[in-house]
């Protein structure tokens, strides 16, 4: 196998790994690990947005690749953490390898109607967990469900995310204010918390101080950045409604 | 009691949005019960919401790594929905509202909670990764003296 198949096929593991939401200190150790299996040196740049690596033997061979969307699935690290474990003892040929990273990055999934009920179950459980009644979680339970079928019918646009965020803060507004006015007993505040549970940025803000822990600083820069932005979309989408609904309700 | 069943939950059903092998998201969800149930327990007796999430973050990462090592799986499986109840996402959300509503204060203290817990977080996970980390080659750094 010559040096260009190696970094592809170390690149689009790296690919896979920054896709599913890896920390890049992980994509980093796996591509060079990938290309040490195979004994070729490497340099190796990650970040949230794109990967570079180039070989530094006496064939240089780089790639630039970039990364648009991102989501969170931890199968498919898993796979392809034990994928580059195995390469160390048993390099395979270029064909097989590729064909293995292929398989894995179509790997399943749980089927939509499960991960929706999840999502809102998550709802659910997040509004009973921060003190609300059993109907403020009904009602958060149906925000998001709408919420995810929103978002994964429109996960193929480019630019829309942020969009995307604000018209589901919105939603989750109109609906809790209009829970509210029809049944008084139902809180709008508890609703809504448990309403945006799945779009707030918890994790980009934990995942961004633990890359600047591991000191890629670049890459924990960008996730705060992401995350105070998706804060910021989906808080502003809440307060137009909160704003005018309090006015016209 | 029935905080702990809703933080199994709540950690349960998000690990299937993450795509955890189903064998596995019954230890996810007892690592969430985990961290919420310290939290709140520390939470109780201290008053102090940022150590109280360190001492649970630390605690489903001690979880997370000692489960790695029992069924053979990346310690993330357990601690990323472990942790799930705990990160600071509602309260990230809650400072951005703050801002918009001209509550100045509350934005502040908001959004300080929200850097110190997930730096809490953060240094929790980190921290027990560590120091298995270190024990695992003290370890065979002991069985290559053993062995030479």
């Amino acid at each position: 196998m010559n040096t260009r198949q190696v970094m592809e096929i170390a690149l689009m593991a790296g690919e896979i790994l920054l896709k599913s939401g890896a920390e890049v200190y992980r994509v980093e150790e796996t591509i060079i690990r990938i290309a040490e299996s195979y004994s070729v040196s490497c340099e190796c740049f990650a970040m949230p947005t794109g990967i570079f690596v180039s070989s530094n033997g006496a064939e240089v061979v780089s790639y630039v690749k970039r990364i648009k969307e991102r989501s969170m699935d931890l199968h498919k690290i898993e796979l392809i953490n034990s994928f580059s474990r195995s390469l160390a003892n048993n390099p395979l040929p270029y064909d097989e390898a590729k064909r293995t990273l292929k398989r894995i990055e179509n790997s399943p999934y749980f089927n939509f109607r499960i991960r929706l009920l999840s999502a809102g179950m998550t709802a659910f459980v997040y509004t009973l967990l921060f003190k609300g009644n059993l109907w403020d979680g009904i009602a958060a339970f149906f925000i998001s469900v709408c919420i995810y079928v929103f978002k994964e019918k429109t996960s193929g646009i480019t630019a829309f995310q942020f969009l995307q965020l604000i018209i589901s803060g919105m939603f989750a507004g109109i609906v809790s204010i209009g829970a509210n006015s029809f049944f008084p007993f139902l809180n709008v505040e508890s609703i809504l918390i448990g309403g945006v549970m799945i779009l707030v940025p918890g994790f980009a803000i934990t995942n961004g101080i633990k890359d600047a822990l591991y000191g890629d600083i670049v890459s924990s820069l960008s996730r705060i950045g992401e995350a105070v932005f998706i804060a910021t979309a989906v808080g502003i989408g809440v307060a137009i409604t909160l704003l005018f609904g309090t006015r016209w309700v | 009691m029935k905080e702990l069943i809703l933080a199994f939950l709540g950690s349960f059903f998000p690990a299937v949005l993450f795509n955890i092998e189903r064998k596995n998201l019954i230890w996810a969800g007892l690592s969430g019960a985990i961290g919420w149930g310290i939290y709140v327990l520390l939470y109780k007796i201290t008053g102090g919401v940022v150590m109280a999430i360190f001492v649970g973050a630390v605690c489903v990462g001690i979880y997370g790594e000692a489960m790695a090592r029992i069924l053979k799986t990346p310690a993330s499986v357990f601690t990323v929905p472990g942790i799930f109840p705990l990160v600071p996402g509602i309260t990230a959300y809650n400072t951005v509202l703050a801002i918009v509503e001209d509550r100045i204060r509350d934005a502040y203290d908001k959004g300080i909670e929200t850097i110190a817990s997930a730096g809490a977080i953060a240094f929790g996970i980190i921290l027990s990764t560590a120091v298995f980390k270190f024990f695992k080659q003290g370890k065979m750094a002991k069985t290559m003296d053993g062995e030479e």
